[in-house]
């Protein structure tokens, strides 16, 4: 009985504990907006959303995603790839087909969703995640927690529009701010548009007026970005071109251009991300 | 390498060499152990939605492999487990996990009435309301504990548990702690056939700052209370809160025996914990209303079991009442993982493919469940089984009903025949998280005949039929189904069996998902399998087409998607 009696004290004393420091809480706060340009750049995140117009649950994600770029500002940008074989597809009553053959690539060479809505955050695998997919109870963590590294790249993105045949002519700048080791890395240019008003299947039942933002609707590089051939070290200046033709049924007001630096290979870290209008 | 691995290796190294160097010849040593291997090819069917996975796409092949490795000797027990994942689909089935190393490895020890265990541990206080950790490979569920665990027992009726740990994350460690205690006994009265078997058990975790920040960044993007400007009075609260970094559970359990009756009772509390409630409103910061947030609330489970057994009757009554009862090792993980406790299911554990096409999926933010189930065996050669459940979500609403009827009857040792029909009612919305979808009632009639050809040789033939109610004339889900099997059996090696699932009357979900249904067509899902088993050496090679559904171990589902391609797998004891 002694024994007994001196065990479960034992077990008591284990499981009491003081008052703990809690953490704090502070509530939103509005991040800052606007330009960019390398000299004032910060680290920008990429946050790659995968949604379906047919996904009942991924307007709930939509509208997170809009609370986190309202309260990062620019340093968080943000994209809509429409690719599963079930929620992607479009409904009769969708006017648009938001599946492109990148994004399906994209959706492949990032690891599918395991549910939606899901997203990536600056493509990393963070410590402990099984894949880089990431339900949306761990975005906002984890936006901050890339967004607290400093840059090792800046990006400059300077595109030129001629809407009489619609082509644009993009220069990427890369400025290395710090040695990149990793020998492959990639340069990613992104489409996104921005309002575009067409069917959403939501909680509320099928709505034909949703908004859908920053739509993922093409890449003028491969999906998994073109690799860059020159070492960078830091202090170099890399400038790559590209040309693309926006196709007629995009609203060039609303058009966005991403460029997104990322290592390639087993591990697929953004290192920087950029975003500017097609038309400013 | 990580410390983690480091130091695995370290351990493992000690423990083969231990081995190495003791032997066979050793008196009294003894090692035995056990493989699983399970390869897949996969064959690109976009008409059953089996593409558009790396698997599919550009792999083509994945495996996924299991070496256990147990060595006895003077007291010793010590034990290693290899585990291997190429290009599997086990921990995400939309995507790739390749990692391969030693998943698990222990060191048991017991000196007088002292038990010490250091590594990995799979253990369970009481039912494993607040604690179990368990392995579950078709869903990739390894809950073990990496840590140390003492036992020490005060006489032959009572032991004292307690562990400390961190729970194990494929090859690497979730980074929250965990401590806990039991202390379980065995009473009998001694005037009576009465005895008692009480237990009562605590178990805390403690948040690792990593996580608590994650979390803090996520409540910081919760609208936070409002105060009227003139008064400054509290209008709304808002939805942040300042999370807590311990959580504590506790549960007291006893088993009652008197005769043939049995009565098990189990209550559970657990303290504040951060949870994600799927279910509860949030207005954004942007003005959006969505659903779904973290809530920080205490938790209870009361669960019992009553059963009586006596002259060929059997019968269990089951009953179970969950109030915000998730409990992870961080708040932020979903589905299945993080998981560190267990929910004994109110339902029938369904073998048959398409009755437990529709399995529930355990609730744990809340559900009020009832199960009975009856036996009765009318002579040596005709049985019934009758079961019933039904479970409601916290609010009343339903969420799973099913009654099942079973009859099992013998003619000599020439043949059997298993006979019965399952009506279910699925709250396929909140169980397979599709918002809007109408509940799916159905109705299963099913029969599986064994003739024994001779002493060596058996056929099996199993049939059954699967009709979905319409709801406002529309079929939901995927309609309705056949069934149908014949497998032939030479003992004691071969097994061969052909199988055909055809989607008879396709329904809305059907693949192509979004065609009309009128438009859509009968689908097969065949599949051929061979066994073969010698001694304790079992292969088998399978062509598989199957179905999108849901795949469940213990209560605990994950919807997967469709498969499409050839299985082959290893089993050996040894």
């Amino acid at each position: 009985m002694k024994r007994l009696l001196f065990f479960l004290s034992f077990i008591v004393f284990s499981f009491s504990a003081c008052d703990e420091i809690e953490p704090v809480v502070t509530g939103a706060t509005p991040g800052a907006s606007g330009p960019t340009p390398p000299a004032e750049q910060k680290r920008q995140v990429i946050i790659e959303e995968f949604t379906g117009v047919g996904c009942v649950q991924c307007p709930s994600g939509s509208a997170i995603i809009k609370d986190l770029v309202s309260i990062h500002g620019s340093q968080l940008i943000a994209v809509s790839i429409h690719s599963s074989e079930n929620f992607s597809v479009p409904t009769p009553q969708n006017q648009y087909d938001f599946r492109t053959p990148e994004g399906d690539g994209l959706n492949n060479y990032l690891g599918g969703p395991l549910g939606f809505p899901s997203a990536v955050v600056n493509r990393r695998l963070f410590d402990g995640r099984p894949s880089l997919q990431l339900g949306k109870n761990e975005w906002p963590g984890y936006v901050v927690e890339e967004k607290a590294i400093p840059p090792k790249v800046k990006l400059d993105i300077q595109p030129v529009f001629n809407p009489a045949n619609r082509n644009v002519s993009i220069d990427v700048t890369i400025f290395v701010e710090e040695t990149v080791s990793e020998p492959d890395v990639n340069l990613s240019v992104i489409f996104t548009e921005d309002g575009i008003i067409d069917y959403q299947l939501t909680p509320e039942g099928p709505n034909l007026n949703y908004k859908h933002e920053h739509v993922f609707r093409g890449m003028a590089t491969p999906f998994s970005g073109q690799p860059l051939a020159e070492s960078l070290t830091v202090g170099a200046q890399i400038t790559k071109s590209f040309n693309y033709t926006i196709p007629a049924d995009w609203k060039e007001e609303k058009v966005n251009i991403i460029a997104v630096v990322s290592i390639d290979g087993i591990r697929k870290d953004v290192l920087q991300a950029h975003k500017v209008h097609l038309i400013e | 390498m990580k410390i983690q691995n480091l130091l695995d290796s370290i351990c493992i190294s000690c423990l083969l060499l231990a081995i190495c160097t003791s032997g066979y010849s050793q008196e009294g040593a003894r090692i035995s152990g056990n493989l699983e291997f399970n390869g897949n090819f996969f064959v690109r069917d976009s008409s059953i939605n089996a593409f558009n996975t790396p698997q599919y796409d550009r792999q083509l092949y994945g495996a996924d492999s299991w070496l256990n490795l147990n060595y006895s000797y003077k007291g010793f027990d010590v034990g290693v487990r290899f585990d291997m994942f190429q290009n599997s689909y086990l921990l995400n089935p939309s995507d790739s996990y390749t990692a391969q190393g030693i998943g698990y490895w222990q060191v048991k020890k017991s000196i007088n009435k002292l038990g010490i265990t250091a590594g990995y541990f799979y253990d369970i206080i009481g039912s494993g309301i607040i604690f179990r950790a368990y392995e579950s490979r078709p869903l990739a569920i390894d809950q073990a504990l990496y840590g140390i665990r003492l036992t020490y027992d005060f006489d032959d009726n009572w032991r004292l548990k307690g562990f400390s740990g961190r729970q194990k994350q494929q090859f690497d460690l979730y980074e929250s702690n965990f401590r806990g205690a039991s202390i379980e006994g065995f009473l009998s009265l001694d005037s009576s056939k009465v005895t008692l078997a009480p237990g009562f058990g605590a178990v805390s975790r403690t948040l690792d700052d990593n996580t608590m920040n994650n979390l803090v960044a996520t409540l910081n993007t919760y609208r936070g209370p409002t105060f009227d400007p003139n008064t400054g009075e509290l209008i709304d609260e808002g939805d942040i809160f300042t999370p807590k970094y311990s959580t504590y559970a506790f549960s007291f359990y006893n088993t009652l025996t008197a005769g043939p009756f049995s009565w098990y009772l189990e209550g559970a509390y657990k303290t504040k914990d951060v949870l994600n409630d799927p279910l509860a409103p949030r207005e954004t910061i942007s003005g959006d209303t969505i659903i779904g947030r973290f809530i920080q609330t205490d938790g209870t489970v009361f669960y019992t079991s009553v059963s009586y057994a006596r002259n060929g009757l059997g019968i269990t009554l089951e009953g179970k009442r969950t109030r915000n009862f998730d409990f992870r090792t961080r708040p932020q993980a979903e589905g299945i993982q993080g998981l560190v406790h267990f929910l004994p299911p109110m339902t029938r554990v369904n073998t048959y493919r398409m009755l437990a096409r529709y399995a529930y999926n355990i609730q744990f933010i809340g559900e009020t469940s009832v199960q009975a189930d009856i036996s009765y065996r009318f002579n040596k050669a005709l049985t019934m089984t009758l079961n019933f459940s039904n479970i409601d979500d916290r609010n009343g609403e339903e969420l799973y009903r099913e009654g099942y009827l079973e009859l099992y009857y013998k003619f000599k040792r020439k043949w059997t025949l298993t006979a019965g029909a399952q009506y279910q009612e699925y709250n396929q919305d909140v169980l397979q998280g599709k918002p809007g979808v109408p509940f799916v009632t159905s109705f299963t009639p099913y029969f599986d005949f064994l003739y024994k050809i001779d002493k060596k040789r058996a056929i099996r033939f199993e049939g059954q039929y699967m009709t979905l109610e319409e709801v406002r004339g529309v079929l939901g889900d995927y309609g309705n189904w056949a069934f149908g099997l014949v497998e032939y059996s030479i003992a004691p090696n071969w097994t061969f069996t052909v199988s055909d699932m055809v989607n008879i009357k396709p329904g809305k979900l059907s693949p192509p998902e979004n065609a009309p249904v009128s438009t859509k067509e009968k689908k097969h899902y065949p599949r051929f399998d061979v066994y073969y088993t010698h001694k304790t050496n079992r292969f088998s090679l399978s062509y598989v087409k199957q179905v999108e559904g849901i795949v469940c171990s213990g209560g605990i589902c994950r919807l997967e998607p469709a498969f499409s391609g050839v299985k082959v797998s290893v089993n050996s004891t040894f």
